[in-house]
């Protein structure tokens, strides 16, 4: 499925986002290769935010060009252990995504976050994260 | 752009993956968004309601074929062109949006 998954994905399609097998572990057989941005999505915790380090040094040496570490689910109280743990380790954080009730109320209702409240703080970070994704 | 997203279980991956291509394809651009992770979840997240979901057809690891290039190394190739497999295997979300679920792996170390 692997080899199948990267195929597509480097096939002549323009727009391509794919939701990677869960955990780290995968990333080094290569589904990802065929890709030109890869996003690490990190909750902001320490051994979150150390294993994402770790992915996103695995994800340039596998010579993806755009490595984007985004640490997601984000209170007003993390923000000082993000930035420092961010400093201490060299890592960049290219986005914070806040954390956001209505993406657990959109997961009771069995939708998605985006068709449960269209202005959410996870709505509008993503659009955020897309005018820096887009060249220009 | 080909943007792949990764993260650990619980890190809130598939809900951001799906709902950036809803967001890219709300602004006009072509988007196949595929779910490769074993435990399916992109779907709901991208907008595909329940009663629909039955109708999503994984994408079978037979459309790949090995073949050996000029220089001898075994390489996949696929027996159907993007288009057809998104016509046959995908599912539309929204404008310029469609969803390609790959097969579930049965068991570790397939695939």
């Amino acid at each position: 499925m692997r080899e199948l998954t990267a195929t597509i994905a480097g096939g002549s399609l323009e727009h391509v986002v794919l939701d990677m097998e869960a955990g780290v572990e995968h990333l080094s057989r290569g589904t990802a290769r065929n890709t030109d941005t890869l996003l690490v999505i990190a909750e902001p915790y320490y051994k979150a935010l150390e294993t994402a380090a770790r992915v996103a040094l695995l994800g340039k040496e596998l010579g993806i060009a755009r490595v984007l570490t985004i640490v997601n689910k984000v209170r007003a109280s993390d923000e000082e252990s993000i930035k420092q743990f961010a400093a201490r380790h060299a890592l960049q954080v290219a986005a914070e995504i806040p954390h956001d009730e209505s993406v657990a109320e959109a997961d009771r209702l069995g939708i998605a976050p985006i068709d449960h409240d269209d202005s959410s703080r996870l709505i509008r970070a993503v659009e955020a994260l897309v005018k820096q994704l887009l060249p220009g | 752009m080909k943007i792949a997203v990764a993260g650990k279980g619980g890190s809130g991956k598939t809900t951001i993956a799906g709902t950036l291509a809803r967001v890219l394809a709300r602004a006009g651009m072509d988007v196949l968004a595929i779910d490769g992770d074993t435990n399916p979840n992109l779907a709901i997240s991208i907008g595909i309601p329940r009663e629909r979901m039955p109708d999503l057809v994984p994408l079978p690891n037979t459309v790949l074929q090995r073949v050996t290039d000029a220089d001898g190394k075994p390489k996949g190739v696929l027996s159907l062109s993007l288009e057809e497999v998104k016509r046959q295997f995908g599912t539309a979300v929204a404008p310029h949006l469609t969803l390609l679920q790959m097969a579930r792996v049965d068991h570790a170390g397939a695939g």
